[in-house]
Parts: C-alpha cells; structure tokens; sequence
C-alpha cells in the first residue's frame, strides 16, 4: 500500500515536470478518441435515419372505384398470406378523399376542381409495407397477378431502395474513413507515449541510477511509467466522454427536429452503452499505450 | 565477508579487465584497493554489488554466492552493500534529507522508519544541522558525507567506496577517509577504491594492489606499492 502511494507520488512528479508532454499526449489521446467516437456518432445517425426511410417505404395499392367488398377482402388475404408483407391497411375511399381535402384545405382551385368532378372519384385502397426494402418488388410484381389486375387502378410507391442504398455507400465510406483516422490518431498517440516514456526516462536517469543502486525493485522503477500511461488515458477518456456527453445533449434537440424522429437520441444512444463505449475506449487506450510504454522501457530503461 | 575465487572479466570484445582475481576479505575489514587508471579497480567494485558479472570465477558475499545471481535477487544483495561515488550521486531538485529518505522511499521502508533513520544516519556523517540544504547549497565533503548517509541507511554490512576522496582536496579527503574508518569501526566492512597515495599510507590498513588486471600484492597495514 505504502510504496503503491509512493508509486502514484513518483507518477504524479514526472506528470508534472514533463507538463508540457503530458499535455500533447494528452491531446493526441484525445483527437485518437474523438475520432472513434465521431465513428460511433455517424453510425448511430445513419442506422437510425436508414431505419427512418425503411419505415417509410409502403406500395399502396388502389382499386378501380366500385370494386367489391369481396375482392378487396380477397386481395388483402392475398397480400397479408405473403411472408415479406409486415402490415395491410386499408384507407376506404371516404378517407382518401378526406386526407386529398386536408392535404390540399389550403387550395381553393384544387377544391374546385374536385367539386366539379362531383362525388367522390376514389375508390379504396390498401397500403402495405414490407418486412424488408428489398421485398418491394417481389411484392409490386405479387400484385400483378392476372386474378386480380382488372381490380387495381394503380400501385403507387416510392423508390426509397435507391436511397437507401445511396445512403448505405455514403455512411459506409464516411465509417471508413473515420476508422483510417481513427487509426492513424492511434499510431500517433502510439509514436507521441513512446516518446514522452522515453523522454521521462532520460529526465529521471538520475533517479533511476540511484533507484537501483539503493536497492529499488525493478517493478517499482517501472510502475510509475505505466501507471503514468495508464492515467494518462483516463484522464483522456474522462475528458471525451465529458466533451461526448455535452455535446450529444446539446446536440439531441435540434437533431430530432431535423429528423423528425423521437427515437433518435444520441445522448440517450451514448448514455445507455455508456460503460461500454467508454469502458471500452479507455481499455483500449490504456492497453495501447501501455503496451508501448513496455516497449520504450524495454528499450530505454536498462534496469 | 567476500570471497572472490579466480575471477576473470571480459568486456566484450577483448578488454581483459580483471585476470585470475582471489582474494578474502574478513567481516569488518578494511580494505584498500589500489592500482594506476584502467587496472580494474572499479570493475572489481561493480562486480561486488552485481552491477557488472564475471565472466568466470566464483564470488560470495555473506554466505550467498552472486555469482549467478538472479536480477530479482539485485535489489536484495544492494541494500546490503552501501555504495559511495566521486560524483556524489545526489538529486539536485532533493534537499539533504530528501536524498537520503529516497533510497529508503524506493526500497519500501514505512515512513515511520523513514523518520527514525535519516536524521540518524545525517548525525553519524555530521550533517545533523543541515537537512534542509540542496546539494548545491553544499561543500564538495559535505555532499559526499551525505552520499555516505545515504549509503548506511540500510544499515549495510559492506561500504564499497569507489575513489570517493576523487573530487576532494587533501583536508577534505582526510576528513571523509576518517567518517570510513568511524563507519568501520561500528563493524561494517569497508572496502575502498582509490589512488591516494597519501590516503593509503595514512590509513595502515590492508591494501590490495592491481595491476591490469591482477593481483600484483596483497599486505596488511600496507603501503602504496606502485610509482
Ligand atoms: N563497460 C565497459 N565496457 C568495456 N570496457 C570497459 C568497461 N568498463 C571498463 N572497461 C575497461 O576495463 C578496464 C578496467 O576499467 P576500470 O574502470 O575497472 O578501471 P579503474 O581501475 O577503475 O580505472 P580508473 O582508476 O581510471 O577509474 C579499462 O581498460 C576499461 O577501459
Ligand atoms: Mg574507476
């Protein structure tokens, strides 16, 4: 216990007389996080504005006006007995004309024309969706089956495949890129803790000399290096998950706005995996650059 | 106490250092080891505290036989052997007492142990007033007798003081070689590297003469044999 606290001591002088390196390192650990967690940040975005879009993606399918109540029925067995179709709802003509009124209560010309018309000139209509994107047109080509084509007016859905797809290639170089960065940050903050390892070596050769020359254990001249990357990478991952947290928070409002989306909160994304994002982070540094500060003692420290 | 059975050193490649090398020295002896620059005085030192290894030959400290001793084993062996430099070895940033509570800091002493220790050893070496100094604040003979405060506190069984009169002037030297012989007669062995003559001379004690390498005379109460 005593010399674990005499450890720690010996780290905290050498943190503080190498201040300045301490910093760098610091900052580097730092950008080297930021980056993963940039990563993580544009996955979370993007899963959840694709799974936006999958949501969306519906063929509606109207019926030529006067169709029967026993086709429709038929034709929505048909649809609900496919294994690709999720749900079939069905909006009856006195409800498309109701929302094609709502959508356009702000259009006296439209109104007009639709009093001219006379009646109601919709018939029913169906809407499906798909388990998946990619049933849509497994689906579209299901409805055209000759048993039920005099009864379908027209099939209406948007082609969300190709941006879902576009969407996909984008996030998926954008991933890539930020783990090359994220990599490269790593090989700096590698190549910056060796350094500064080795630098505090060369600033502590005297200690060191009479260290083992009084008896000191090899472990105890060594301790305060690692715990010193050790440290160093909390403090680091203590400082992301700060900056990470505030600005996720400040972040989570106008981001739902944008995307319309409830679901979408990337504090909440952040706080709920906390430990392991975190947890993670700070292993995964500590170990990378303890592992790098055994190799500078290797190579530097000749107990 | 020591006992160095044909010891040979080869620094690689062909420096031949020490050659044949046996002697014993007795619990507390005191021992001079004289011999002109590069005769392998120094590295007859560095073997005793396993700062260097024979190449072959046999060495017993106590009853423990370093020969081959393991680097775990170091730590244990060196705070049994006090050790005095020409340099001094201090920390400059350390005040007196500092420097000498740091061998016991590093080597795991409670700081109970700590405080009793230190300001016993700074009276032994008369620096019993001065635990506040840095070492720059300090006399050549003074930062040497707080080198050898700094070598008692784990109360060894050997001194090895390679050329630590180096840096002093004559008064200062005697000064220091008569805190070695204090420290001798409190029982612990001392064994002391040096090329002074008048040192030698002065203190009638064994002395072990080298010679590139070799044993060249070995005398109780000796004198300075070479020039
Ligand atoms: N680490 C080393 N590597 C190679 N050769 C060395 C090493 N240390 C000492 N030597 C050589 O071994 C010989 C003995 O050196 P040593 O330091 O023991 O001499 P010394 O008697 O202490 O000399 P001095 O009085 O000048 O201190 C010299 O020739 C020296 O050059
Ligand atoms: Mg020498």
């Amino acid at each position: 216990m005593r010399t674990i606290l005499r450890v720690i001591k010996f780290t905290g002088q050498s943190l503080w007389r190498n201040a300045w390196l301490s910093l760098i390192t610091l900052t580097i650990f730092v950008l080297t996080l930021m980056t993963v967690n940039a990563v993580l940040l544009v996955n979370v975005v993007t899963s959840s504005a694709i799974k936006a879009v999958q949501n969306e993606v519906q063929v509606a399918v109207y019926f030529v006006p006067g169709t029967s109540e026993a086709t429709e029925k038929a034709v929505r067995g048909y649809l609900l007995g496919l294994s690709q179709v999720k749900t079939v709802e069905v909006i009856t003509a006195e409800q498309a004309l109701q929302n094609f009124k709502d959508k356009n209560a702000g259009d006296p010309t439209v109104l007009a024309a639709l009093d001219e018309v006379g009646g109601n000139p919709f018939g029913d209509a169906v809407v499906v969706s798909a388990k998946s994107p990619d049933d849509f047109a497994f689906i579209i080509e299901a409805i055209k089956t000759p048993e039920f084509a005099p009864s379908i007016k027209q099939t209406d859905y948007t082609d969300y495949q190709v941006v879902i797809e576009k969407l996909t290639s984008f996030t998926d170089k954008l991933r890539l890129a930020g783990l090359v960065l994220a990599g490269f940050f790593g090989l700096i903050s590698m190549l910056i803790i060796f350094n500064a390892i080795r630098i505090a070596i060369y600033v502590h050769r005297d200690e060191i000399t009479i260290m083992k020359l009084v008896g000191a254990q090899d472990w105890f001249i060594r301790a305060p290096f690692l715990l010193e990357a050790v440290l160093l990478s909390l403090l680091a991952t203590i400082i992301m998950t700060g900056v990470v947290l505030a600005s996720t928070k400040a972040l989570d409002v106008p981001l739902m706005q944008y995307f319309g989306q409830a679901n979408l909160s990337l504090w909440g994304y952040f706080t709920s995996n906390a430990l392991v994002i975190f947890g993670g982070e700070f292993v995964g540094l500590a170990v990378l650059s303890v592992l790098t500060t055994v190799f500078a003692i290797r190579k530097h420290l000749r107990v | 106490m020591i006992r160095f059975t044909n010891i040979n050193k080869v620094y690689k490649p062909t420096t031949h250092a020490l050659v044949g090398v046996s002697f014993h020295v007795k619990p507390g002896e005191f021992v001079s080891i004289v011999g002109s620059s590069g005769s392998g005085k120094s590295t007859l030192a560095k073997l005793l505290f396993a700062e260097e290894r024979p190449t072959s030959g046999k060495i017993v400290v106590g009853d423990w036989d370093i020969t081959q001793i393991h680097r775990s084993e170091i730590p244990t062996l060196r705070r049994q052997i006090g050790v005095v430099f020409q340099d001094f070895k201090l920390l400059g940033r350390k005040t007196v007492y500092e420097n000498v509570a740091f061998a016991l800091e590093v080597a795991g002493a409670a700081n109970a142990r700590i405080k009793e220790v230190v300001p016993q050893v700074l009276k032994i070496v008369g620096l019993g007033d001065k635990h506040g100094r840095y070492p720059n604040q300090l006399s050549g003979g003074e930062q040497q007798r707080v080198s050898i405060a700094r070598a008692l506190v784990h109360r060894p069984k050997i001194i090895v003081a390679d050329e630590p009169t180096g840096n002093l002037d004559t008064v200062t030297s005697r000064e220091i070689i008569e805190l070695l012989k204090k420290i001798n007669e409190f029982g612990t062995t001392v064994v002391l590297v040096t090329h002074d003559r008048d040192i030698v001379n002065a203190l009638k004690k064994r002395v072990l003469t080298i010679n590139n390498g070799k044993i060249v005379s070995d005398v109780e109460h000796g004198k300075y044999m070479l020039g």
